[in-house]
């Protein structure tokens, strides 16, 4: 076992380099959830609007306008001073300003006007109003065509019709994403920074002057200098995934071991390894210098991440880029890891789907593998 | 030890190696003298298996040499042009490294990678990794990851390349000490003077052919030349120069500086007769040199060059 041993002893040289693309790994994951913690919740909250009425009618209806208003938003009813309400809105004292005229009744529902209101501009806030201000009025006005009297159209239109949301719990976390999905989502960026450079590090040691000479007029043979290289090779990308996903376990612990993809997500993540460990293999032999090395493994990281929704989610990029990124590995390990994300149990047509993935990436590795035996070939002197 | 029959290699259109025939015996010190691109290098490499070749024969150790023949390279050393070291690994590493790829018991290793590292004297560097060594340090690693199972037959491809005096000394007296202790040593360079210095028997070898064959002494008898003397004498006429040419043994005369250059075939006294006639004819002359033939004399009438061309 004397390449393997070779391999191991070289590979202690880039112990550092290994930590630190650990580091840098577990830190962009904790970053990256930590900011997708903070953002979930806020897209669903409804906004409290502070309104103005100017009340001019009094009648049934007006109060029941008010009344529906004050359920969702902030009501003050004004005085009809056109300077005061100007002041309050450029104070933003109030946000919105809604005039009831004196003939409510007669003018809104008999002859079918708008309500004036004065806004403050480029306030999104003020469609909504402008749509639950509508809604009130279409309501009051179908009671009012059905022949309901002022009270009776106000005492109908007064609560807002509410609509009973069922939550297909797909995922079963509630629709919310799982933190280990993040934690996953970033494995390849780790697996192909450190891989390539372990990788291409030890090759290049190897492969320097007359060494590949050496090795092969020695008394080892070549396949057995083949196989051990593999086994050092497999070794280092097993350590690799082991520590990846005994921290991911330490991590999210229940939550991962429960969900009914933690299977997935390992095969998954395996099958990102292989690629990743084919394409360092190809890095190793293409690559003669350090600094080659660096550039090489920046831009086939750096960009594969980047394309393939690693560091941007796939749902965000338009579809040139989706369409592009399909020809990498690294987009279909995102779109499995995205698809295990959505569902809480892989049975059917999502099974299928996610073996459709694995089996593209093991397609990939397959590929890297001949890509590189070929150039192997090429370059030995025999 | 080592026959070879027929040795042809090709490059495209360029032949490297023209029907080559070598016979080297077991226990010697065997040298391949050549000038650069000679074929030196090609040969060894079709020696180790390194290179396809396009016709003949190699046989080491009475066995046919193929790429998978581990037999016969187990029993094989090997120091290459290049340095062929690990940058990554420490001097004891490396050694330990290229030893395991022939002694797989680790008792046994530590033994001999330690005795190699006494071997070349780099007792004090065991810890340092190579780019932190001179030169000739380097050479000597490159040695002791060569020799450190303790090979029957060594091959050493100019080892002694871009190295200082110092450790080329060391070198070569460490190569004569391998053979004393029974290794058989194929020894290339375009130093006639370091082959000439530890090589039992020696191959000339020029555009892919081997040229001459033998021992030194053999190769220098091969040759017209036995002496070459060379006599700063000023203002000689052609009279002369016809005159010294007549001289019994001188067969080539040359004048050029007021330096007077003339080869001998071997016999005594030429000298004596040159200075004779001179101090007859009252011409006065300077500095006298007598040389015996070098291998770059033997080289040079074979082929019509010098060796270092």
């Amino acid at each position: 076992m004397t390449v393997y041993k070779g391999y191991m002893k070289i590979l202690k040289q880039n112990k550092g380099l290994i930590l630190l693309y650990l580091v840098i790994f577990f830190s962009v994951t904790m970053m990256f959830q930590a900011v997708a913690k903070n953002d979930i919740p806020g897209n669903y909250q409804a906004e409290s609007v502070k309104i103005g009425i100017v009340d001019s009618d009094g009648g049934p209806l007006a109060r029941g306008l008010i009344s529906y208003l004050e359920h969702f938003h902030k009501v003050t009813l004004l005085a009809d001073d056109t300077a005061a309400m100007q002041e309050k809105l450029f104070y933003r004292d109030i946000e919105y300003i809604v005039r009831i005229p004196s003939d409510f009744f007669d003018t809104c529902m008999a002859d079918g006007q708008k309500l004036s209101v004065t806004k403050v501009p480029g306030s999104y806030t003020s469609f909504y109003v402008d749509q639950q201000i509508n809604s009130f009025l279409n309501n009051a006005r179908t009671y009012y065509a059905a022949g309901f009297s002022e009270e009776e159209v106000s005492e109908a239109s007064q609560m807002p019709s509410t609509v009973e949301v069922n939550l297909l719990d797909t995922n079963g976390t509630a629709g919310a994403t799982p933190n280990f999905v993040y934690y996953f989502r970033y494995i390849p960026y780790l697996f192909l920074s450190v891989l390539c450079y372990v990788m291409g590090n030890i090759l290049a040691a190897f492969r320097r002057g007359d060494l590949p000479k050496r090795m092969q007029a020695s008394a080892v043979s070549m396949h057995r200098q083949n196989t051990e290289s593999l086994l050092a090779a497999a070794t280092i990308a097993i350590v690799l995934w082991a520590i990846t996903i005994i921290a991911s376990l330490f991590f999210y612990h229940d939550t991962l071991i429960n969900h009914g993809g933690f299977i997935y997500f390992l095969l998954n993540s395996f099958m990102m390894l292989l690629v990743a460990l084919t394409i360092s293999y190809l890095v190793g032999l293409i690559t003669t210098n350090s600094n080659m090395l660096s550039g090489i493994v920046n831009v086939i990281s750096l960009g594969m991440c980047f394309l393939c929704g690693t560091f941007v989610p796939l749902e965000y990029m338009n579809s040139g880029v989706k369409t592009a990124a399909q020809f990498l590995p690294v987009y279909w390990y995102e779109k499995t890891n995205d698809l295990l994300a959505q569902f809480g149990s892989i049975t059917g047509d999502v099974r299928i789907e996610v073996l459709q993935g694995l089996g593209i990436q093991l397609v990939f590795a397959v590929a890297f593998v001949c890509i590189a035996m070929a150039i192997s070939k090429r370059k030995r002197t025999i | 030890m080592i026959e070879i029959n027929n040795l042809v290699k090709r490059y495209g259109n360029l032949v490297a190696l023209d029907h080559l025939n070598l016979n080297i015996h077991e226990g010697e010190i065997f040298g391949l003298l050549g000038p650069n691109g000679s074929g030196k290098t090609t040969a060894i490499n079709c020696m180790l298996a390194l290179l396809k070749y396009d016709k003949g024969t190699i046989r080491i150790m009475g066995e046919e040499m193929r790429p998978d023949n581990y037999k016969i390279k187990q029993q094989i050393g090997i120091v290459l042009q290049n340095v062929a070291v690990f940058d990554e690994l420490t001097v004891y590493e490396n050694i330990d490294y290229f030893c395991g790829l022939y002694i797989k018991d680790k008792t046994k290793r530590r033994h001999l990678v330690e005795e190699a590292i006494q071997f070349v004297g780099l007792e004090d560097y065991v810890r340092v990794r190579p780019k932190k060594l001179s030169g000739g340090l380097l050479r000597r690693l490159n040695i002791a990851c060569g020799i450190a199972h303790k090979p029957k037959l060594i091959i050493l491809d100019e080892p002694t390349v871009a190295v200082d005096p110092q450790s080329r000394n060391k070198i070569l007296e460490g190569i004569q000490k391998l053979n004393r202790q029974g290794s058989t040593i194929i020894y290339t360079s375009h130093y006639m003077e370091e082959v000439e210095q530890i090589c039992t028997r020696i191959a000339i070898i020029d555009h892919g052919r081997s040229i001459a064959v033998g021992t030194k002494e053999e190769l220098k008898n091969m040759i017209k030349t036995g002496e070459t003397i060379t006599i700063e004498a000023i203002a000689l006429e052609q009279k002369h120069l016809n005159d010294i040419q007549q001289l019994p043994h001188i067969f080539e005369l040359s004048y050029h500086e007021q330096i007077l250059t003339l080869r001998c075939t071997g016999a005594e006294h030429n000298l004596i007769r040159v200075l004779n006639y001179l101090q007859e004819q009252h011409i006065p002359f300077g500095r006298v040199f007598s040389e015996l033939p070098t291998l770059n004399d033997v080289f040079l009438e074979i082929t019509g060059k010098q060796l270092r061309d």
